[in-house]
This record gives structure tokens, sequence and C-alpha cells, in this order.
């Protein structure tokens, strides 16, 4: 288990694994959220200066929304992503794993101001290292975290091989090790395949490639087929 | 019970759950395959997962087994228990009567708040008034300047600025009152001193400068000038400095919570009020911005809307939401 994953408890008893994203994701997010906003002021800058003195109050106002709105608004229209942390990844959830809502996402955005000092997100970046889950400051007052949405993927299945039954018989954690083992026999290389299966010849009483087919084997066996 | 076997008996039923997720991302029920899922059926389809995600765990089945099973019951858990959806309509009855109840809710903060900002203010008015230069330790002699050709009396087009037009000034307004509004607000994240550097260092400023104008005779441009905004601008700086006090207090006394529960309960308290700042804020640049700056009124016109002004907002922050039962 990862040690950025923080556990949360549903009302049905079950633990949610959330994958807090650390400083550096989050930095580039922001980055990437930093791009857009400039691209779209100096996008709008040029035609909007044409209307002289009223055009320089509208691009005030632009400037304003773009600082302090911007960032809200889209955590609450895309379900805790900005542009930039959908691009990354990236998503605000509450403590318990729901996407950010409006309380949540104005606190942590207004504690910005905070995180920004001295310069630079300096305080931010300190509070994302020291804390276990790496919620910045804003974070912390509004109950939120920064997590990977993205969702791996589940769709290997394991080799069908006829069954082998080892001489040696293994506790439950150690079989499931095994089944691990046949369900990524896909993503792996032959020769790493060889490699992994070489290291447990007591069980497969044998070496090679022959050795990676009786571990399939035995996980068909586990699983009951 | 083998894996195989108990795949086999509840496949079906996880396909047709995580089908009927994938049609509730889309919102749209027609595309796509049919679950053949009530939405009513939901929630205890859900029940029953989390008790197979359970077993598959206790069992030692698979790890992508329980990572599938996992993914569906957060899936799950995401919709079902996600906040409700902003309600825009309630945004009316939020700033009539729950924002001036949570204001008077936090009435002691509100009051330290005020007194750390309306103290230095008039002060310094009678400071500058007694010793005029004392003006000069708080501005360089350029900014004075400046003040003064903004508040000349021989200037007789526009109060209260060089140039610019109304709409100019409005951005120009939006962008730097509501960002401090918000800034004083944050900063008492730092243990309460933000806040407090923010309001004694406002009340400082401005009571200098209406000292200093005044003390040059240039007062009559300067209050007609400021009697119009400044019941909505000074009150909410007041509101937002209040609010982040009470934040930092959270981090030094939390009292029975622990640290982070008291500054989330504070920060939720803030951001209630930070909304009814905003508002404040943006009404007092719109008043600045249009009105304030006319010169031609008289000065029962000027003087009048300003004391009638300050009647409203104190008005609606000491009875506005009385006699409601508290919303949240």
């Amino acid at each position: 288990m990862l040690d950025t994953e923080a556990l949360h408890e549903t009302p049905e008893g079950i633990a949610l694994g959330l994958r807090a994203a650390g400083a550096a994701p989050r930095a580039l997010a922001w980055l990437v959220d930093a791009m857009i906003r400039m691209g779209v002021f100096t996008a709008l800058a040029m035609p909007i200066s044409m209307l002289g003195e009223a055009g320089q109050g509208v691009l005030l106002i632009l400037m304003f929304a773009l600082m302090w709105i911007y960032p809200i608004l889209f955590e609450l229209l895309m379900d805790g992503q900005t542009p930039g942390k959908r691009v990354l990844g990236l998503r605000v959830v509450h403590a318990n794993g729901t996407p950010v809502g409006f309380t949540a996402s104005l606190i942590r955005n207004l504690m910005r101001t905070v995180d920004a000092l001295p310069i630079g997100y300096a305080f931010g970046f300190a509070s994302c290292v020291v804390d276990p889950q790496a919620r910045r400051l804003g974070d912390l007052v509004a109950g939120t975290l920064v997590v990977h949405a993205d969702r791996r993927r589940h769709d290997e299945t394991i080799p069908a091989v006829p069954g082998y039954v080892p001489a040696l018989s293994l506790p439950s954690e150690e079989q499931a090790v095994v089944v691990a083992f046949a369900e990524r026999a896909a993503q792996l290389t032959e020769a790493r395949q060889i490699e992994l299966a070489g290291l447990l010849p007591a069980l497969t009483q044998t070496r090679g490639a022959q050795a990676v087919q009786r571990l399939l084997g035995y996980a068909n066996h586990i699983i009951g087929r | 019970m083998r894996q195989d076997r108990f795949i086999a008996r509840h496949d079906a039923d996880w396909i047709a759950l995580a089908t009927w997720l994938d049609q509730a991302d889309r919102r749209k029920r027609d595309a796509g395959a049919d679950s053949g899922l009530h939405d009513s059926d939901v929630p205890q389809r859900y029940r029953r997962l989390c008790q197979q995600l359970a077993l598959a765990r206790r069992r030692g089945y698979s790890p992508m087994l329980i990572e599938r099973l996992a993914q569906l019951v957060e899936r799950t858990h995401t919709l079902m228990y996600r906040p409700p959806n902003p309600r825009w309509w309630r945004a009316v009855a939020f700033i009539a009567s729950e924002f001036p109840a949570e204001v008077r809710a936090q009435r002691g903060w509100m009051l330290a708040s005020g007194l750390l900002f309306f103290l230095p203010f008039f002060a310094m008015i009678a400071a500058v008034l007694w010793q005029p230069e004392i003006a000069h330790s708080v501005f360089d002699i350029d900014q004075l300047a400046q003040m003064e050709q903004m508040y000349d009396p021989s200037n007789d087009d526009r109060l209260g600025r060089d140039s610019g037009t109304d709409l100019m000034m409005f951005g120009h307004y939006i962008m730097n009152n509501i960002s401090i509004g918000f800034r004083s607000f944050a900063s008492g994240l730092l243990v309460g001193l933000g806040s407090v550097v923010v309001l004694v260092s406002n009340g400082v400023m401005i009571g200098t400068v209406a000292g200093h104008l005044t003390g040059i005779g240039y007062g009559a441009p300067f209050w007609r000038f400021v009697v119009g905004h400044s019941a909505p601008e000074l009150l909410a700086i007041v509101i937002s400095g209040g609010a982040g006090m009470r934040l930092g207090f959270a981090l030094i006394a939390p009292g029975q919570l622990s640290r982070v529960a008291a500054l989330i309960a504070a920060g939720r308290i803030g951001a209630r009020l930070i909304l009814g700042v905003f508002v404040m804020l943006l009404a007092a640049a719109f008043i600045e911005a249009f009105w304030s700056s006319i010169a031609s009124l008289p000065d029962v016109v000027k003087y009048g809307s300003g004391a009638a002004i300050w009647l409203v907002v104190l008005g609606w922050l000491g009875f506005g939401g009385r006699g409601r039962v508290h919303a949240s």
C-alpha cells in the first residue's frame, strides 16, 4: 500500500483509498492553469483595450475574475477539476472522497493568499511536504485534499492453462501473490516472467519457461478453474 | 467459495451497476446500453456490493478483483454522498437574513475588529489636525501631493480621481478593494496577525489622509466623495478582518476540538462572512465609481444620501434575519 494513500471509512464500513497527489503534479497543474489564464488575458487584452479607458476598467474586472473566480468556478463545474488539474489527472475532493463543494472550494482558493507567502507558494509547499496527505494550508482549513483521479485498469485476466497442484501448500496471502503474478503476466516480458518464476524453485520444481507455466497453472487452480 | 465461482455468481450485478454509473456520468439515460437498474435499486445494490468487497478482501481474492470492486464502490460512493448542487435562488435569502445573523453571532470579533480599525482611524485624524507634520511620517511627499491633486477644490469636474472614466474606476475598485477584503480574511490564518495588520494599517492610512486633507482645507471635496460608499466599504473591511481574527484564534485556542477541526469550523464561518463582504464591496465599488464621483450635486444630497446608506447598512446588519430560525 502506498504511504500517500488516505483511508476513509464509508458508512457501509468499507475503507476507501484516496491517493493523495504530491507537490510536483500539483505545481504542474497550477502552471498549466497559470498559462491558460495568461493566454486568455493576453488574447482579450488587445481588443478590449481598444475601448480606451473604459476598456481598462473591463480588463481589471477580467483580471479579478481570472485571479479569484476562475479556480472556484471550474472546481464547481467540473467536479473538482480546473483545466490544469484535468490535464494532470488530479481532482479536489472532500475528506470523504466526494467532489469539492462551494464552501470548501471558496475557502481553499481564498487561502491561496497565505499559501503563496512569503514568495512562490513557499508556505503551501512546506505544508504539502510535511502533511501525510500533501495538503496545503488552504486544504487544511477547507477540509479537502487533492487526489489522483485517473482510474487504474483492471481488465487483465489470468491466462487459462491446465491446472497444476504443487506439493507445497501455501498460506492464503502467498496464494494471492501467485494470483497477482498471473494477472500481471501479460504486462511482463517473457524474460522477466522467467526471472520471477525462477525465484520459486521449491514451488515449481523446475526452471525456465515451464516454471512460468506451472505458476500460471497453480493460479488457475487457486481461483478454482 | 473459489474466486471464479464468486465472479460467475455476481458478475452480472457488477456489470449492471457499472453501466448504470456510466449513464449517470453522461447524465443521459437514453444513451448507451440499458443497465436494467432502477435508480431506486441502486442504494441496495451498493450496500450489497460493499458486502461483496468486504468478503473478497477477507477471503484473499486476487488484487485485480478487489481493485475492480473497490473502484465500483468508490464511484457509487462519490455519486451517493456528493454535496448538493448550490441553489442560486438561496443567494438572496442568504444576503438578506443569514449573513447579517452570522455577523451578529460573531459580534465579539466584529467589535474587536471595529476597534482595531476605527481607533487608529480617529486617532490619526485628531493627531494630524493637531500636528500636521505627522502626515509625513506615514506618507512620503509625492504620495501626499498626489492625494492633494485628487481632492483639489479647484478641480470641480470629478471628485476623488485625477482622470479616468467611471467604468475604469469601477474595475479598479473591484480589483483592489475586493482583493484587500479577501486578503484581510485569509491572512488571519497567520495566528490572526495578518488581519490585525491589515485593519490597523488601513485605519492609520485612511485616518491620515482624512486628517491631512481636512487640515489643509481640502476637506469639502474629500468628505463629499467618501461619504456615499464609506458605510459598505469600511464595514466590509471590518467584517472580513473579524472573520480572519476568528480563524487565527481557532489556531491558537482550538478548545475541545483538534486544531484542524477548529480551523475547518472557523473556515466555514469565515466563508459565509466573506460572501457577504464580497457583495458589500461590490456595492461599495458601484457607489464609489458611479455616484460618489459626481461633483455637481449639492451638499444636502451628498451627505443626506451618505447618512441614508449608513442607516440602511447598519439596519440590515443589525436587524436582517431577526426572528428566523438559523438555517445552518
